[in-house]
């Protein structure tokens, strides 16, 4: 029983513990003061416009969704696949995947113009929409997410004196196989439709491609699981116990970075097709103004390519540097930060470039420079506390790393 | 001995799989049996609430479904002066922001440099990108043709603005709270202003054909039923009609001159046509 870090004996709460909490509270704090003046003013508070409706909120929810695929992953990897090695990570990825999707849903509440009708897409139904399949499918994920980690939470000790509490969950734990099942086709759906919502719409020439949505599904693939390791190592570090085996670990890099290189393949026969040999007038025009006005191609090439896929590719699948606790979870935060990056290129990339319909030559409407304001940002960092809040609580109460218990 | 432990924990997986397929399987036909119920319940998007919505439209059309009209409009570049009155006639009618109005008028040039004056309200494209990816159906076509928003409906999500190629919606970033300042010298408020939150657009004032179908005027022809910056244009510059109609003045002056709509590469299929400068584009 080497394997718990459930803190059942050294329960003494430390200063650090404090401080970290304190911290966490600050932020959250500034989340709140954000989120109450954008409820009450409205989101005239942000920095968005007609021209660029969709911005820097949008960004986290698609990062977030996309660091929250580790769960589906190796659910699916274990239960699906039937990869036993891989158990002893779940419990951990399911808590990532989970704080990845509330974290979407809360910043999503936020960004729409009316939070008080968010139920609507399960009422009323477009069945043309992708957005509204987005909707669905998150929703039901999160629910999948919550099944599935529900007989985690009932072994926290507070269940102790409820065993029918545990009873029913124990019948729930046996649909976990079926519930990853579903888990990995609505995330595959999913997963690819946010990027078919860029890929879909013909008025913007840089967004209206086929490849959209596959590199959108193969990066989240590729770096929610490594994402889901760093946090791993990190917490070794925090607690000083050894949770799960590093070969396993080592593993599932081994698979992340594999996953980076097709990505960086597609994303390459993206480039050339798109912008090298299909140079088409209004594409150039595009990147050509993008690159004028802000810094497309140095982020494109130096955050997405360099250091999001390839060089995490190049720690991930050596075996002399995953042996290596600080590069892989340097490696891990270069793939997170590339995804954020890609998800706020091709968000503010195509609304930055202005819609031309005019059959004269001279209305052509000024680029909007858009740029997150205070309240913007101020969400983020609430919504950022919120991930450490329910990580560490989740760490700290619950069994995360023990063994399955046993049941034969 | 480690591998005969594992092949049994195989076997013991794969009789769980087996279990939950069934599972799956009867959760399907579960669900292949309860969405017919659930499509043509009251859950269903089809059952026709957002009609009731809309003043007036329960008479009249409904009797001749699909297409009955087809409202279109025809915005004459060779005429139009530039005056803007369409634009205060359209803010006040509808009560509109001054700042974000729903029907634009901008300077233009051709290629050759000579400058004319461009104006563009909703092209009611009838392959709306905009009622494609709305996810509650909050935008969406009449029979009529028309692309409306169901204010009562829209979740603000700003899709519809993002897929939009022609800038024709605006999003209420605020309370609207502004000041209308072509009431009422350029008329009066037809229709309510909408909330805080909703994206909003140029309905070629439904207001105003329904009500006009309903007491047996033409919208085009009768003054009471055409939209108001036809009616106030001082050059005839603007021409509204049914399309549908083969008779009508707007399916003749189509017919009869060149016409172009906008970005037709991309298929929207619009019902605005533009007749071009007469020194061409």
């Amino acid at each position: 029983m080497a394997e718990t870090t459930l803190p059942e004996k050294k329960s003494g709460i430390s200063p650090g513990y404090i401080a970290w909490l304190a911290l966490i509270g600050i932020l959250i704090l500034i989340g709140l003061v954000s989120a109450v003046m954008v409820f009450w003013k409205g989101l005239v508070l942000t920095n968005m416009s007609d021209t660029v409706p969709w911005g820097l909120w949008i960004t986290i929810d698609l990062s977030s969704i996309a660091l929250g695929a580790g769960a589906f992953t190796l659910s699916a990897i274990v239960y699906v696949f039937g990869l036993e090695t891989f158990r002893p990570i779940l419990r951990l990825s399911v808590l990532v995947g989970f704080i990845g999707y509330t974290s979407a849903l809360l910043t999503l509440l936020l960004d729409i113009g009316r939070p008080d009708r968010f139920y609507y897409p399960w009422i009323y139904w477009n069945v043309h929409s992708v957005l509204w399949e987005i909707t669905w499918c998150i929703t039901i994920y999160l629910t999948i997410l919550i099944l599935e980690f529900l007989p985690t939470i009932v072994e926290a000790k507070i269940f102790d004196r409820l065993p029918w509490v545990r009873k029913g969950a124990d019948i729930l734990h046996q649909a976990t196989p079926a519930l990853a099942l579903i888990g990995l086709g609505i995330s595959l759906l999913h997963q690819s439709s946010l990027g078919a919502a860029y890929g879909i719409v013909r008025s913007r020439a840089i967004w209206f491609k086929p490849s959209m949505p596959i590199m959108f599904i193969v990066s989240a693939v590729a770096v929610g699981p490594a994402l889901t390791v760093a946090i791993a190592y990190v917490l070794e570090w925090v607690t000083g116990k050894r949770t799960i085996p590093h070969k396993v670990l080592i593993t599932i890099l081994k698979f992340s970075g594999f996953s980076l290189l097709v990505y960086g393949y597609i994303k390459m026969w993206d480039y050339l097709a798109i912008a090298y040999y299909g140079n088409t007038q209004a594409v150039s025009e595009s990147l050509s103004l993008l690159n004028q006005a802000t810094p497309y191609n140095f982020t494109f090439w130096i955050f997405e390519v360099l250091l999001g896929i390839l060089v995490p590719a190049v720690i991930f699948l050596s075996s002399r540097f995953t042996r290596n606790p600080a590069l892989v979870v340097l490696g891990a935060f270069l793939a997170v930060l590339g995804i954020i990056i890609n998800r706020w290129n091709v968000t503010v990339s195509g609304l930055f470039v202005p819609l031309v319909y005019s059959p004269g030559m001279l209305f052509r409407p000024e680029p909007v420079r858009y740029f997150p304001n205070l309240y913007e940002w101020g969400l983020v960092v609430g919504i950022l506390g919120y991930m450490l809040l329910v990580l560490t609580l989740g760490v700290r109460y619950l069994p995360l790393f023990q063994k399955e218990h046993a049941r034969s | 001995m480690n591998e005969k432990k594992k092949r049994k924990k195989k076997e013991v997986r794969v009789n769980l799989t087996r279990r939950d397929i069934l599972t799956v399987g009867v959760a399907a036909a579960g669900s292949a049996v309860v969405a017919p119920l659930i499509t043509s319940g009251p859950l269903s998007p089809f059952s026709g609430l957002k009609q009731q919505i809309i003043e007036g439209q329960e008479s009249g059309h409904e009797e001749h479904p699909h297409g009955e009209y087809h409202w279109g409009m025809i915005i004459d570049l060779d005429r139009c002066i530039g005056c803007e009155y369409c634009l205060r006639a359209c803010s006040a009618v509808n009560d509109v922001n001054p700042e974000e109005p729903w029907n634009i008028v901008v300077d233009e040039e051709t290629s050759a440099g000579v400058p004319f004056f461009f104006s563009r309200p909703c092209l009611h494209c009838q392959h709306a990108p905009c009622v494609e990816v709305c996810p509650v159906q909050a935008t969406y076509h009449r029979e009529d043709g028309l692309v409306v928003m169901d204010y009562d409906r829209c979740i603000g999500c700003r899709y519809c603005e993002v897929a939009c190629p022609y800038d024709a919606r605006r999003f209420n970033w605020q309370a609207p709270l502004y000041e209308n300042p072509y009431v009422p010298t350029w008329g009066v408020p037809e229709v309510d202003r909408r909330p805080r939150g909703v994206v909003e657009k140029c309905t070629f004032c439904i207001q105003r054909i329904d009500k006009g179908l309903e007491a047996g005027k033409m919208p085009g022809v009768d003054y009471e039923a055409t939209p108001a910056c036809v009616n106030v244009c001082p050059v005839d510059a603007r021409i509204f009609g049914d399309l549908n109609d083969p008779e009508s003045e707007i399916s003749n002056i189509v017919s009869e001159n060149p016409t172009i709509r906008l970005r037709e590469d991309l298929g929207t299929d619009p019902s605005v046509y533009y007749i071009p400068p007469e020194e061409g584009l």
